[in-house]
């Protein structure tokens, strides 16, 4: 997750948090599939109307045609975000969510109004989001919400015994790797990288290894020297 | 403190903590004691998140302990759902509001005159100029002796043209509202616009002698309408304003405080359009109907509205 941009915030007694800030490409992706979603739902409700015709007078069925566009356009994007706490289904898709600017649930009126002038950010917006640290858009401003990405704390191997001498960046190797091995394709290069891994075992805390098959097994022997857990 | 033993001591506690927000998808399942005990874990969580970022930064235990401070944030501060009723709304947060615009209205309407007097002005001294803004077909209707405002009702049924206005007045609101956010220049733009427009028909109407059927068709909904109007773009002036001239605030602060009122003013405003939206399509060019009753209706629709907006209500800003 180095990857993604982060924005500190204090949060409460002054403890910094870092806001993983959602960039122009996921905001664009999502934004793009919402309205797909809401070019569907439009001719969705066309459908709808058309079959209703025959029951309804001929002059309902315009009229209500007018009222569903005017609700999808206005409506779809406050009132996703309202019902969900900050997520429409593009947002979902995407994995983000508006947040406020110190990392709360945003209320309806300031969903309301960063939806508000979504118009005018087909047109400012990008613009806008290319020159502010945060990625906010007009819309953004006006509600004080950010949008962050939204992935659920994950459940990776976590190590129960630290040999001497290791910081937190053997740790977070070693982790990392056990998090991986399972899934890489090329098994010699994981092999390889268990074995540089065992090599600085045997020679930090060599104990822990006894009684471990390292020549047949170096993936568990690792996992199971370290007790790493999950 | 070491890693394994960190991990060992406090991880009971992250469990804990990441069951009850998971359980607690919706927070109203949640008893005045499970909360309290969620943000005592939330605290603890966040101070783990700190060590740890501090101590073990990179590791699955402190990338796991940032997710979690950052899920009970989310979860636990921010603004939440108040649940305001209508009722409430409409008979204190809508009057305070609109009571704390009253200058911008004010300003509005004094631009809105100001731009009806000049395109008064162009049209009675100069009408070919206002021909331009009613387009061929209107003014070769007004030689003919009738209104472009009858193709209105003759040609759509009653409730497509009632949806259409009702859509197109909000779309108009609402452009002018949110259009504040460019430092006001959209609602500028929509006042001053509106204005000049509605002086140049009126001032063409004349020259034809059709001015009076003209008032006659929108004395009972073009008082409110134009209100309403005004009204939405005096809030997103206000808008503007703020990012403009933030004053002895923070601009984003500012900015947020005026889009709290704007908006509450913005969706006092709405229900209103669809009253009109109706009068305009059923009453306004009906012939039966005797202007003075138009009139009326008018006017008692603007005072209606003004009686709500104008409200005595504590205008100190409050949470909800």
């Amino acid at each position: 997750m180095s990857e993604i941009r982060r924005e500190s915030i204090l949060g409460l007694d002054n403890i910094r948090l870092d806001l993983p800030i959602a960039g122009i490409g996921s905001r664009s992706l999502a934004a793009f599939l919402d309205y797909l979603v809401v070019m569907a739902l439009a001719f969705l409700w066309v459908f709808l109307v058309g079959l209703l015709m025959a029951r309804l007078t001929p002059a309902w069925a315009p009229a209500l045609v007018i009222v569903g566009w005017f609700l999808l356009e206005w409506g779809y994007f406050a009132g996703m975000e309202v019902a969900t706490g900050g997520r429409t289904l593009g947002k979902m898709a995407v994995k983000l969510r508006v947040v406020t600017a110190e990392g709360g649930t945003p209320g309806p009126g300031a969903l309301l109004a960063r939806n508000l002038v979504r118009s005018l950010d087909l047109i400012f917006g990008v613009l806008l989001m290319v020159l502010d640290p945060l990625s906010r858009r007009l819309g953004d401003r006006l509600g004080g919400t950010v949008v962050v990405h939204d992935r659920p704390p994950e459940a990776a191997p976590v190590l129960g015994r630290v040999p001497p001498g290791w910081g937190p960046r053997e740790l977070a190797l070693v982790e990392a790797f056990l998090a991986r091995a399972g899934g890489m394709d090329d098994m010699a290069a994981t092999w390889e990288m268990a074995d540089r891994i065992l090599d600085r075992l045997r020679r930090d805390a060599p104990e822990l290894l006894e009684g471990l098959d390292t020549r047949n097994d170096p993936i568990g022997s690792i996992r199971r020297a370290l007790q790493a857990e999950g | 403190m070491d890693y394994a033993r960190f991990i060992r001591l406090r991880r009971p506690l992250w469990d804990a903590f990441d069951g009850e927000l998971a359980a607690a998808r919706g927070m109203r399942n949640v008893g005045y004691d499970g909360l309290e005990e969620m943000a005592l874990r939330y605290r603890q969580v966040l101070h783990d998140h700190a060590l740890a970022a501090a101590r073990f930064p990179g590791t699955a235990a402190a990338r796991r302990l940032q997710a979690l401070a950052l899920a009970g944030t989310r979860r636990l501060t921010g603004e939440g759902r108040r649940r305001t009723g209508a009722v409430a709304f409409f008979l204190r947060t809508f009057p305070a509001a609109f009571q704390r615009q009253r200058d911008l209205i004010l300003i509005a309407l004094a631009l809105f005159l100001l731009g009806a007097l000049w395109g008064l002005a162009m049209a009675v001294l100069r009408p070919e100029l206002g021909l331009l803004f009613l387009g061929p077909d209107a003014v070769r209707g007004l030689e003919e002796g009738r209104l472009w405002t009858e193709s209105l009702v003759t040609t759509v049924p009653p409730s497509v043209s009632s949806s259409g206005i009702a859509t197109n007045n909000i779309t108009v609101a609402l452009t002018s509202w949110g259009g504040g956010v460019l430092a006001g220049l959209v609602p500028l733009y929509i006042v001053l616009f509106n204005g000049l427009l509605l002086g140049a028909v009126v001032g063409v109407t004349l020259h034809y002698s059709m001015a009076g059927e003209l008032l006659r068709f929108i004395a009972a909904h073009g008082i409110l309408e134009l209100t309403l109007i005004l009204i939405c773009s005096a809030a997103g002036l206000g808008i503007g304003r703020a990012l403009v001239a933030a004053g002895d605030v923070p601009r984003p602060l500012a900015l947020r405080a005026a889009t709290r009122d704007a908006l509450a003013v913005l969706l006092g405003c709405l229900p209103w359009f669809l009253v009109l939206a109706l009068v305009e399509v059923f009453v306004s060019p009906s012939p039966e109907i005797p202007a003075g009753a138009k009139l009326v209706l008018g006017l008692a629709l603007e005072g209606a509205f003004l009686a709500l907006a104008l409200r005595p209500v504590s205008l100190e800003p409050t949470d909800d």
